[in-house]
């Protein structure tokens, strides 16, 4: 071997070598998400840094909602080994703030987040704890109606429901019967089975409108806020559908899919359904309205917890990339989440897609509410839906005030009892 | 000196096996009996002790008291079905070793065993739609109303019944297999000479032969049983269709209790009563079933 060939095998080797340390250096970052259909804008905005970050390898890993929330449990309270972002509700991320499992945002997001030119007060606020900011809002859920258009035409209706004595006109004149006068298309779709706090997450919307609510606020205490005559109103609308004049029944086709498949007429939903709705039933007429007085407002925030400072500050600039006009239009047009960034031009998607004028046009008087940040709010909203449930499909309930107003008596004490345990029941 | 040697090479060896067995076994069992009695958020680093007040509060629990309830009908009923189901079916396909199809039918039966259980109780989940499901299709067919398999409250455990006993049928299947073919022949070349029939011989001389092999396979259903979790998760998932009925039981009233409500001594609580149920009944079942053929 000469010299000179000695020397460019040592070169080559040296080359090698730095490749491999470079290889080794290469940042990941994990995305722990509850919303699949999230993914391909996760990856537009990990492909957006790849200039910044070459070395940049983003692991985006969604699941459904109900385990993401049990998998972060269980990540933050034994260690994240990579730098994790963790996509979580104001009202989650709290539990874990509060133990010190995640830590405050680095001055540079901080200013991004209570500038407020980008985000609204409220915004600001889901991400904050005690003042600091802890997180990056991104999207929130919202609800608006659903309406089948050719439905409604059909049954001779023009526009959608404005009251809830509407709805319920609207859903008897909607449902289509056999000839034995069993319903075959519901009138309207109802959450009435399932697993989790959904069953009352949803009845509270249609508490809401009827002015109650699930949990009062009085101080920094809560009590149960649904025994009452608006908690009846809103059973007696469940009870009377199913077990009444059955325009939905349990058994039913139920939710998105129902509708996407016009085995619904209508359904109140977040705005994910027009995304969803444009892949999988592109032909379906169909338009959206505001609700009678106000809707749920879940935002989500990205954290980021777990790794080394560098990549850390990674995860740092990938939330607030996440939050670039560009990715969020994307968002809005291909998946439909709501982005909660301001100052973002999204009429483009709005025009091209009517159907967002719900979620976005809203009268001045429509009133928002989210979950509170408490740390019994699951429990509270899972053992409530057990209730619901067994009222629904009670048809001894029809027509019976008193009874159903026991029901309610019955599982508010049960939740005053939760938050009495979790020391924060209101006198 | 031998001997001693001898004797820290035996520790030395068993060591490793034993420090894993404490490690992966004993130390969560503990570590469960322990927490039961502490209250604990799953986040916090403090856990008060509360002696017994999470087992207390747990009997007063409805939710805790369903889950028990479906929990017990689902594993008594499970193991109701497998045992006389999977010996019979055993039973068949042992006098038909001669059949070509010996294999076919063997593998045919253990196959939902070695199924992953999600995929399967999806399908179960399709069979069993009230109105798009083959199953109720089948029932309209023949002149019956549709029902609700997965809404209704006893139905839907019924459902959970049928997974459980459809998955565990495979294992009993083989172990009664492995029984039949170990079974004397000579005891049955006599009882044909003493002019018993074919289902005499097996009321009377294998159903009591097989005692051992009951037991076993009734501690293993039973205790699979009390395990359910995936089958009640699954036929109650999907929250963009038609979600069914959610079917509580004991694991899935635990995880929900420890990773949605944080109340990590409360599930612990729950865990160690699962765990003395199942300790008992298994007690129950030797004591039962080990007469005087048992070994």
């Amino acid at each position: 071997m000469t010299k000179s060939t000695r020397s460019r095998a040592l070169k080559t080797a040296v080359g090698l070598l730095l490749a491999g340390t470079v290889t080794a250096n290469a940042q990941d970052v994990v995305i722990w998400g509850g919303f699949p259909e999230l993914t391909g804008y996760y990856e537009r905005v990990a492909e957006s840094l790849s200039g910044k970050y070459p070395d940049l390898n983003v692991i985006v890993e969604p699941i459904g909602l109900r385990d993401h929330e049990k998998r972060v449990a269980l990540g933050l309270s034994s260690g994240l080994d990579d730098a994790t972002i963790l996509e979580l509700i104001g009202s989650t991320a709290n539990r874990y703030i509060v133990n010190d499992l995640i830590q405050p945002a680095p001055k540079g997001v901080s200013t991004f987040v209570n500038d407020d030119s980008n985000f609204e007060a409220f915004f600001q606020e889901t991400a904050k704890v005690n003042g600091k900011v802890y997180g990056v809002p991104v999207f929130r859920g919202q609800g608006a109606l659903f309406y089948n258009t050719d439905m409604l035409a059909a049954a001779g209706l023009e526009g959608p429901p404005t009251t809830m004595d509407e709805y319920d006109e609207y859903a008897a004149k909607l449902t289509q019967r056999d000839a034995d006068g069993n319903p075959t298309v519901s009138g309207w779709s109802l959450r009435l089975s399932g697993g989790g706090g959904g069953i009352a997450e949803k009845f509270w919307i249609n508490l809401h409108q009827y002015g109650g609510t699930l949990l009062e606020k009085d101080g920094d205490n809560y009590r149960a806020g649904y025994a009452n005559e608006h908690g009846l109103a809103a059973l007696k609308q469940y009870v009377d559908a199913v077990s009444g004049v059955k325009t939905v029944t349990v058994e039913m086709p139920a939710d998105a899919a129902a509708f996407q498949r016009e085995q619904t007429a209508m359904f109140i939903r977040e705005s994910w359904v027009i995304g969803d709705t444009a892949k999988k039933a592109p032909d379906l007429n169909y338009k959206t309205a505001v609700l009678p007085r106000g809707s749920i407002a879940l935002p989500v925030n990205l954290y980021v917890s777990g790794g080394s400072d560098e990549a850390q500050a990674a995860a740092w600039d990938f939330a607030i990339a996440a939050n670039e006009p560009e990715h969020l239009i994307w968002m809005l047009d291909n998946v439909g989440w709501l982005p909660n960034r301001s100052g973002v031009d999204y009429s483009g998607v709005v025009a091209a897609k009517p159907q967002f004028g719900a979620f976005v046009d809203l009268p001045e008087d429509y009133v928002f509410f989210t979950l509170p940040s408490i740390e019994p709010i699951n429990e509270i909203l899972t053992r409530f839906a057990a209730h619901l449930v067994d009222a629904y499909a009670d048809e001894s309930l029809v027509g019976n005030d008193s009874a159903m107003l026991e029901v309610l008596k019955a599982s508010a004490e049960e939740t005053n009892k939760i938050l009495n345990r979790a020391g924060i029941l209101a006198n | 000196m031998l001997r001693r040697k001898q004797f820290w090479f035996a520790i030395m060896a068993i060591l490793p096996t034993f420090a894993i067995f404490g490690w992966v076994r004993l130390f969560p069992i503990i570590e469960t009996l322990r927490l039961s009695m502490h209250e604990w958020n799953l986040l916090s680093k403090n856990k008060p002790f509360v002696g017994f007040q999470n087992f207390i509060e747990l009997f007063s629990d409805n939710q805790f008291m369903d889950a028990l309830t479906n929990t017990a009908v689902i594993a008594f009923g499970a193991m109701a079905v497998t045992i006389p189901m999977s010996m019979v079916l055993a039973a068949i396909i042992y006098h038909r070793t001669r059949s070509r199809f010996s294999g076919f039918y063997e593998t045919a039966v253990f196959i939902p065993h070695v199924v992953s259980l999600v995929p399967a109780a999806m399908a179960w989940k399709w069979i069993f739609d009230a109105k798009l499901g083959p199953l109720n299709a089948i029932i309209m067919g023949l002149g019956g109303d549709a029902l609700p398999w997965l809404f209704d409250p006893v139905l839907s455990v019924i459902c959970i019944i049928f997974l459980v006993s459809w998955q565990t049928l495979g294992y009993g299947v083989l172990i009664y297999l492995v029984g039949f073919r170990n079974l004397p022949k000579s005891v049955f070349e006599a009882a044909q000479l003493d002019g018993a029939n074919g289902f005499q011989s097996f009321l009377y001389m294998s159903v009591p032969l097989l005692k051992p092999i009951t037991l076993y396979v009734s501690v293993v259903t039973l205790i699979s049983g009390f395990n359910v979790y995936a089958q009640a998760y699954v036929l109650a998932s999907d929250t963009q269709g038609a979600p069914g009925r959610q079917v509580r039981v004991l694991v899935l009233d635990m995880l929900e209790n420890s990773f949605q409500n944080f109340r990590v001594g409360y599930a612990a609580a729950e865990a160690v009563i699962l765990l003395s149920i199942v300790l008992l009944l298994t007690m129950i079942q030797f004591g039962l079933l080990r007469g005087k053929g048992g070994r």
